[in-house]
């Protein structure tokens, strides 16, 4: 409750430091705009045209629906490897041969392209959700797996010892020590792999499904509507941005704090 | 509290000699005349703008072109005033083996200053050759006292006070040579780069007077904690500023200014995060919030115009302006002015309703003046009230600080 009220608190400082980073997008913007006045409004639409067709999408109950679909995928596709690769990595950080024995399984797992992965789920799930679920997960799961594996393996021994030599109970040890220690290393883990989620649903949809932002791309391209794809593209940075810097950016550095 | 804890800094040097009060440290002379001086123009301005007074012809050539003359003297003349000010003052501190202008040579520079001044009101008796070496010679004056300190400092922690001097009188020579029929070239355009420079110049200099002033009120108030102005943040907002300068003279109409405006708003505001401290809260303070009303105003210009650029319904560029000029610009000259007579005579920095209230007067004239594109039926009346009420808290000034910078600092030391 302490931790939630603390960021609570640091809130509207940390909301009001993000005029840096908008500065930086409005500048990004800027060169946009640039690209549109030298190439075309057909090859790269400018961006007011874009913010504007995005305006008159985000009018329609149906790109709702539709953005809402893509949402609750790569919610679900994180939530599954978020959980998953979390139990199975502090298992595995907990014992010395799990640990080398699921290092080259997972490099196995990164080094595989997801669009390798959207194939065999096609064969195997064919143009269902399960799919785009399936894909979610084996790309986000390595991904918070080394997270949770490297945080419970570097805990330090000192600490241990201090900890032990105190006789502390062991709820003050898991609160003290572990947790904070753990979660420190696997929280940045969970934001990189629902950026992750997040490419890789647009990317599923797009070639393993007829509904959802990914599939209104396909129709966007297929219709060369390039003033879409760009919103459609920016309906996705923008939830993203808004989840990790508005949701989980203040809980990391709150995480992270004590490492000052 | 002791002498230490009211300056914590000071010169190593100060010349020997017996000087006048007003003529015992750099600013003490430039305030005297610098406030009447801009009373006197924002004035007269405002009633011949508004059209109650004909413009003051035969002496001005500009008499047909009395915007020029207007912006001219805010910017090279009152601004260059603060500036010289501030050097005179800081220059001596940031580099104590300086040694402080004082009496005769002082009393030259800032006749050099008053010259300059009249000089430009008779520019057609004097011709544009006489004007120009008048005023350049002030500012090439004033970049040699600045440039063995400042430029050639090994360490260049101020240094790039220094190259935004020298690039503010490249800009001066440009104006006065459009002037003379060198070149072709708008003297609007050239004022809207000139403006920018400013803008990056008051970025730089807000960096240091924060960090001086607010750490003095930290000191003072024996606040557990240290205000840091981060120069990441500063070295943004002057990036977006420069950038929307000089895409603003090449490609004036374009639609990228809207995008650049918007940033360099964003970047100015991202500014206002030093005044978060670690520990304990300043927010509040009244020198915090006047410095913060100084970055606002600043991010409220260029997001307008930014706004402006992106809107085809509005047109009301050079009314936004305004919040730079104005607001942002009027606003620092002023509280350069209040920090420095208190914090160098001796005393300290504390505010009071009149203080208070001139600069709710600043901001209030700002928002007239910059506001007008939404309110074109009372244009006149709100052109010459802008001017009335931003002139008061220079009379207040003089009222209440003429007496601190005519008599000798009241901790005893020289200066």
């Amino acid at each position: 409750m302490k931790f939630l009220l603390k960021i609570i608190k640091d809130f509207p400082a940390y909301l009001w430091s993000g005029w840096g980073a908008l500065a930086s997008i409005f500048l990004f913007i800027a060169c946009w705009d640039l690209g549109a006045q030298l190439y075309g409004e057909l090859v790269l639409p400018s961006p007011l045209k874009t913010f504007a067709t995005l305006s008159e999408m985000l009018q329609s109950e149906k790109v709702w629906a539709e953005i809402i679909i893509t949402t609750k995928r790569a919610f679900f596709g994180f939530l599954i490897s978020a959980v998953i690769g979390s139990v199975l990595g502090l298992i595995a950080g907990l014992f010395a041969t799990a640990s080398m024995m699921s290092r080259p399984i997972v490099t196995i797992l990164m080094g595989m392209p997801p669009i390798a992965w959207i194939v065999l789920a096609m064969i195997w799930f064919g143009m269902s959700d399960n799919t785009i679920i399936f894909t979610i997960v084996v790309a986000s799961f390595p991904l918070v797996f080394v997270g949770a594996l490297q945080g419970t393996r570097t805990i330090e021994d000192d600490l241990k010892e201090m900890c032990d030599s105190f006789h502390l109970p062991p709820l003050m040890k898991l609160t003290n020590l572990y947790f904070p220690h753990i979660f420190s290393y696997i929280f940045p883990a969970w934001v990189s792999a629902l950026g992750m989620s997040w490419k890789i649903v647009v990317m599923a949809e797009l070639l393993a499904s007829n509904n959802g932002v990914g599939a209104m791309l396909a129709n966007a391209r297929a219709q060369l509507d390039t003033p879409t794809a760009l919103a459609l593209v920016v309906v996705m940075i923008g939830t993203l941005m808004l989840i990790e810097y508005v949701i989980l950016e203040p809980i990391k550095r709150e995480v992270e704090l004590w490492r000052d | 509290m002791n002498q230490e804890q009211i300056a914590t800094k000071h010169y190593l040097h100060y010349p020997k000699g017996d000087f006048p009060p007003y003529l015992a440290y750099g600013f003490r002379a430039i305030f005297l005349l610098l406030a009447p001086y801009i009373v006197i123009s924002i004035l007269l301005w405002g009633f011949v703008f508004s059209g109650y007074i004909s413009p003051f012809s035969p002496f001005s050539s500009f008499s047909n072109d009395m915007l020029s003359w207007h912006i001219y003297e805010f910017l090279y003349g009152v601004g260059i005033a603060g500036v010289m000010a501030f050097l005179f003052t800081g220059l001596p501190e940031l580099f104590p083996g300086t040694v402080p202008i004082v009496g005769k040579k002082l009393a030259l520079i800032v006749g050099l200053w008053v010259l300059g001044r009249v000089s430009f009101w008779f520019i057609d008796f004097l011709g544009v050759y006489v004007v120009a070496i008048i005023n350049l010679t002030l500012f090439v004056w004033l970049i040699s006292y600045a440039v063995k300190p400042v430029l050639l400092d090994p360490l260049q922690r101020h240094a790039s006070i220094g190259y935004t001097l020298l690039i503010l009188f490249c800009i001066e020579v440009w104006f006065f040579g459009a002037i003379a029929g060198f070149w072709s070239f708008m003297l609007l355009d050239i004022f809207k780069v000139a403006l920018g420079g400013f803008m990056t110049l008051i970025i730089l200099v807000l960096r240091r007077v924060s960090m001086e002033a607010m750490n003095e009120i930290i000191t003072d108030e024996r606040i557990d904690d240290t205000f840091i102005a981060k120069p990441p943040r500063y070295n943004l907002a002057v990036f977006t500023i420069v950038t929307f300068t000089i895409v603003e003279f090449l490609f004036p109409q374009n639609q990228i200014l809207g995008w650049l405006g918007l940033a360099a708003a964003s970047a100015i505001l991202a500014i206002l995060s030093d005044f978060v401290l670690k520990n304990e809260s300043i927010f509040f303070k009244p020198y915090t919030l006047y410095m913060m009303t100084i970055f606002i105003l600043m991010a409220l210009g260029y997001g307008m115009m930014g706004y402006d650029h992106l809107n085809s319904q509005i047109y009301g560029l050079n009314h936004f302006r305004h919040f730079l000029t104005t607001g942002a610009f009027g606003l620092s000259i002023y509280m350069v002015m209040i920090i420095i007579s208190q914090i160098h005579t001796g005393r300290h920095l504390t505010s009071n309703l009149f203080i208070t209230f001139s600069v709710f007067l600043i901001v209030v004239a700002t928002f007239i003046r910059a506001l007008i594109p939404f309110f074109t039926e009372y244009t006149m009346i709100m052109y010459l009230s802008s001017s009335i009420i931003w002139a008061l808290p220079f009379i207040f000034y003089s009222f209440q600080f003429f007496g601190y910078l005519i008599k000798p600092r009241i901790d005893g030391i020289a200066g």
